[in-house]
């Protein structure tokens, strides 16, 4: 036990140092993840414009609000895993790092997650900022931060699985990294990046509540915004477990076989 | 000139053959394309599907929709002409193969920008031009309109590409430029929707700051007849104005260019 909780801090604290190398560029590319930013200000002036000021109850502040929560959560979302194993695997890079003890998975695990440290206090402030401007107003509730925390935990983590499973599809295919921008956009219309959920016709709710994307992004957001209640919270933590399990088993199997085709073209 | 378009075409020629070669990335352009342009008609899908909803922004639905074409237009300009050019001048003057572009004996500004493409996304292109003309048939649209069109449009491409010129230009003083164009992507995709529906304090920061606005509104307004005679003007004159300025800044980088070993 002690032996693998010095394997994970050294993980952790040699990815720390590597990401705070990146500290300007994760700034920018805080910034550069707009559509939740470009949702929110259509969606603000939609409200202001309607009749009574509301759109199914949202006016233009709650709008901000909601909005402002999933381009935060979302921030705690990103992942790039994808596009490092498409070109280790590509360019061979991949091979030494079979050669350690370990599965090459946590190191990638460990480097997201050493970077969500870094970009953690950025992203207060610019939230706080943006609150600001636009006029948003967060929960007040503790537990609704530390559930919504929690739930962005395993969401990530659900994230950085499948992802990492596409990556592996570099083992058959040239074009592993544009699965990724479709799965990403099934990630962003279920997960509420367009809307809240309730805003889409009902056949989509029906399908999207069996998936992992609601609880992810929507649930955490509203969470945030004091529209969702704990029982919520703990529902939503079920689903995801259920598919990080799914996504867990499905990852370890296509990367053996993988493994085994990687090895047959080296030899 | 004539000169400069044999050139064009032997670019083109060399480029194609060498991007024939990876003929299973064609599935993965596509799948790319459609997500991209999924992204962008959700957007008003979702908008346009509240109850009491018929206008974002004073647009209706198929003027919106003619919003999301040129965007994916657009998108589709940038992803095959500019980008796969523009992505190489850092790289360029990393290493300093930039000499080599420099000493031939044509200009290097267009060598630099004509030089490679990337075929594959022309999915978004077609997607892009067959959502516009699908879009403008449920519009009454004058021969007239399609003509300003099609001018203002060219002025938003050029606009466009010199936005992206500056920003890669900048690589002759920093190494990396690959941010200041993440950051570029970032802001046009505003351009998704009419200017219009955004706050006024955003739609000057989109018409007068980055002009997002000339690149997909103005010509969508000059389609449906909606057009002030201002931003007639204003549109060419912003192009040529940046045109030029680009190519100041680009002949000033290449006089301050040292190749990478001094």
């Amino acid at each position: 036990m002690t032996s693998l909780w010095r394997k994970a801090r050294v993980l952790f604290i040699t990815r720390f140092a590597e990401m705070t190398e990146y500290r300007a560029e994760v700034v920018i590319w805080m910034l550069s993840g707009t559509l939740s930013l470009v949702m929110m200000l259509v969606w603000m002036s939609q409200a202001a414009a309607a009749p009574g000021g509301e759109i199914r109850g949202y006016n233009p502040s709650e709008f901000a609000t909601y909005f402002l929560s999933t381009w935060a959560v979302g921030q705690l979302m990103v992942v790039w895993v994808a596009w490092e194993l498409d070109m280790e695997i590509r360019q061979g890079t991949l091979s030494p790092k079979l050669l350690r003890p370990m599965d090459p998975m946590w190191l990638h695990y460990a480097a997201h997650f050493a970077e969500r440290v870094v970009r953690f206090p950025a992203l207060l402030a610019l939230v706080a900022l943006f609150a600001w401007v636009a006029g948003a107003r967060f929960s007040t509730d503790p537990a609704a931060y530390l559930a919504a925390f929690g739930l962005a935990l395993l969401g990530f983590s659900a994230r950085f699985l499948w992802e990492y499973t596409i990556g592996l599809l570099a083992f058959w295919t040239e074009s592993s990294t544009s699965f990724q921008e479709v799965v990403w956009l099934v990630y962003a219309a279920l997960g509420g990046m367009f809307a809240p959920l309730a805003f889409y016709p009902e056949w989509v709710q029906r399908v999207a509540v069996w998936t992992p994307f609601p609880y992810m992004l929507g649930l955490p957001a509203q969470l945030l915004a004091g529209k969702a209640t704990l029982a919520d919270a703990g529902r939503g933590a079920l689903v995801l477990l259920f598919w990080l399990v799914a996504f867990w088993v499905l990852r370890l199997t296509v990367w053996r076989v993988g493994l085994r085709k990687y090895g047959a073209v080296g030899a | 000139m004539t000169r400069y378009l044999r050139l064009i075409r032997l670019f083109t020629g060399a480029t194609l053959a060498a991007q024939l070669e990876y003929r299973a990335n064609f599935l993965g352009a596509i799948l790319a394309s459609l997500a991209e342009s999924g992204v962008a008609l959700l957007g008003i899908a979702v908008l346009f599907g509240q109850p009491g909803t018929t206008e974002v922004g004073g647009w209706s639905f198929h003027q919106a929709l003619l919003v999301v074409g040129l965007f994916t237009l657009t998108e589709g300009f940038i992803s095959v002409f500019i980008q796969p050019n523009m992505s190489k001048i850092a790289e360029a003057v990393r290493t300093g193969s930039m000499d080599f572009t420099l000493l031939k004996p044509i200009d290097a500004q267009f060598n630099i920008s004509t030089r490679n493409l990337n075929v594959l996304r022309v999915t978004d292109l077609l997607i892009g031009a067959g959502l516009t003309i699908y879009a403008a048939s449920h519009l009454s649209v004058t021969p007239g309109g399609v003509l300003a069109a099609a001018l203002l449009y060219v002025c938003a491409l050029v606009i466009v590409y010199c936005i992206w010129l500056a920003l890669s230009t900048t690589a002759f003083w920093f190494v990396k430029t690959q941010n200041a164009s993440e950051l570029f992507n970032g802001v046009f995709g505003a351009a998704r929707f009419p200017v219009t529906a955004f706050p006024v304090p955003v739609r000057a920061f989109l018409t007068f700051v980055v002009p997002v606005a000339f690149i997909t509104t103005v010509p969508a307004q000059a389609l449906t007849g909606s057009l002030s005679p201002g931003l007639v003007v204003a549109s060419p004159l912003v192009a040529a104005a940046l045109f030029t300025l680009t190519r100041l800044f680009w002949l000033r980088a290449v006089g301050s260019y040292t190749s990478a070993s001094s």
